[in-house]
């Protein structure tokens, strides 16, 4: 899941100076599992925005919205009758959604209501932890289903470094060494032998390292070309 | 504070079907009265209650409130403290742009507490009204 987090009330408000009505545009997919775009978090946030600015004196009309998923433009399609009549478009979605609503509504302001944080698993009611990095290649095979890539600090294929004591890490004492969960992991299954492999260097190439990402599958494409 | 006497602040009241609807009814059972402006709202537990169900009560009402069962008496065990949770993150909220946070509340009492009910209705009022006009009412 992708979990982002609201962003302080001052900078949406400065984001919104100008406008005079506006959509706040929730997203029913990640954010909302995460509390911070869903239907619920998109009304608090609108009367937030509504009372502040009557406060302020400067009333600002606000519209709310929360639509299945804002990454996909056959959603944000519906709501184009609604975006016509506002002066900018609040998302709360991630950033993907974000980008997408600005893509569908290129005439219209689309401004961010939340930072996009990271790919995560929730812990605990109110706590994520990051578990993915989208590397492209993913190695779990070998590492007993944990991370070394999004779990070690230092992202190293060998571990673990010397920074491990006592199953947790030098960069954050709170933070558990990626490396001591995958032995212990691997040792719970019988397959600790399986360490002494030495991974080779890892090809970023089909990570970040070869600019934006593009996954094209020609066996799900229709005739159309679409 | 407002020095507008004639200032008749508008509350939205919520209350737990087991303890605050109750005790209203028990104040109408003894004809006790409370002001007119105020609005109670049923609740099947204070935990139902939500920082959106204050924050959309606020965009047309100068203070709002919650009335629950008395603490660790909860019919859903926990209801009653997400309750007084919900009221702390609403008055955060408020605190963040510039509204009293006093304007949201939260109050404990029992079923047969008809008199506790307009002491604490009558009380809260009061309170808004020294406060004044909530300045970020939307719906005036």
């Amino acid at each position: 899941m992708i979990i982002a987090e609201r962003k302080p009330i001052d900078e949406i408000l400065g984001f919104l100076s100008q406008h005079q009505k506006v959509l706040v545009l929730g997203c029913g997919g990640c954010v909302t599992v995460c509390l911070a775009g869903g239907e619920k978090e998109t009304g608090i946030l609108s009367s937030e925005l509504a009372m502040a600015r009557s406060k302020e004196g400067r009333p600002l009309e606000v519209a709310q919205k929360t639509i299945e998923r804002q990454c996909d433009f056959e959603y944000l399609e519906g709501i184009r009758h609604m975006v016509k009549d506002v002066d900018a478009i609040l998302s709360l979605a991630c950033g993907i959604g974000i980008q997408t609503c600005a893509e569908a509504f290129p005439d219209k302001f689309v401004w961010p209501g939340v930072n996009t944080k990271f790919l995560g698993v929730n812990l605990n009611v109110g706590e994520w932890a990051e578990r993915c990095q989208a590397c492209g290649q993913c190695v779990l095979d070998k590492t007993g289903g944990i991370c070394p890539v999004a779990r070690c600090s230092k992202s190293i294929f060998n571990g673990p470094c010397g920074g491990s004591q006592n199953g947790k890490c030098e960069v954050d004492p709170d933070t558990d060494c990626a490396w001591a969960l995958i032995h212990d992991r691997l040792a719970r299954l019988g397959q600790v032998e399986s360490l002494r492999e030495i991974l080779p260097v890892k090809d970023w190439s089909y990570s970040r390292d070869g600019g934006p990402r593009k996954l094209v599958r020609e066996d799900l494409e229709l005739e159309s070309g679409k | 504070m407002s020095t507008n006497q004639n200032f008749q602040p508008k509350i939205v009241v919520f209350a737990c079907e087991n303890s605050g609807w109750l005790a209203a009814e028990h104040a109408a059972e003894l004809c006790l009265s409370y002001p007119e402006k105020v609005e109670m709202i049923k609740l099947p537990c204070s935990g139902k209650i939500d920082v959106l169900f204050f924050m959309k009560a606020l965009e047309k009402a100068d203070g709002t409130a919650v009335l629950a069962c008395q603490k660790e008496n909860c019919k859903f065990l926990k209801g009653n403290v997400r309750a007084e949770q919900r009221v702390s993150q609403t008055g955060k909220i408020l605190k963040e742009i510039g509204i009293e946070e006093e304007r949201v509340g939260i109050f404990y009492l029992a079923a047969n507490m008809g008199h506790k009910f307009t002491e604490i209705v009558q009380g809260f009022y009061d309170k808004i009204r020294e406060l004044g006009p909530n300045p970020g009412k939307v719906i005036k």
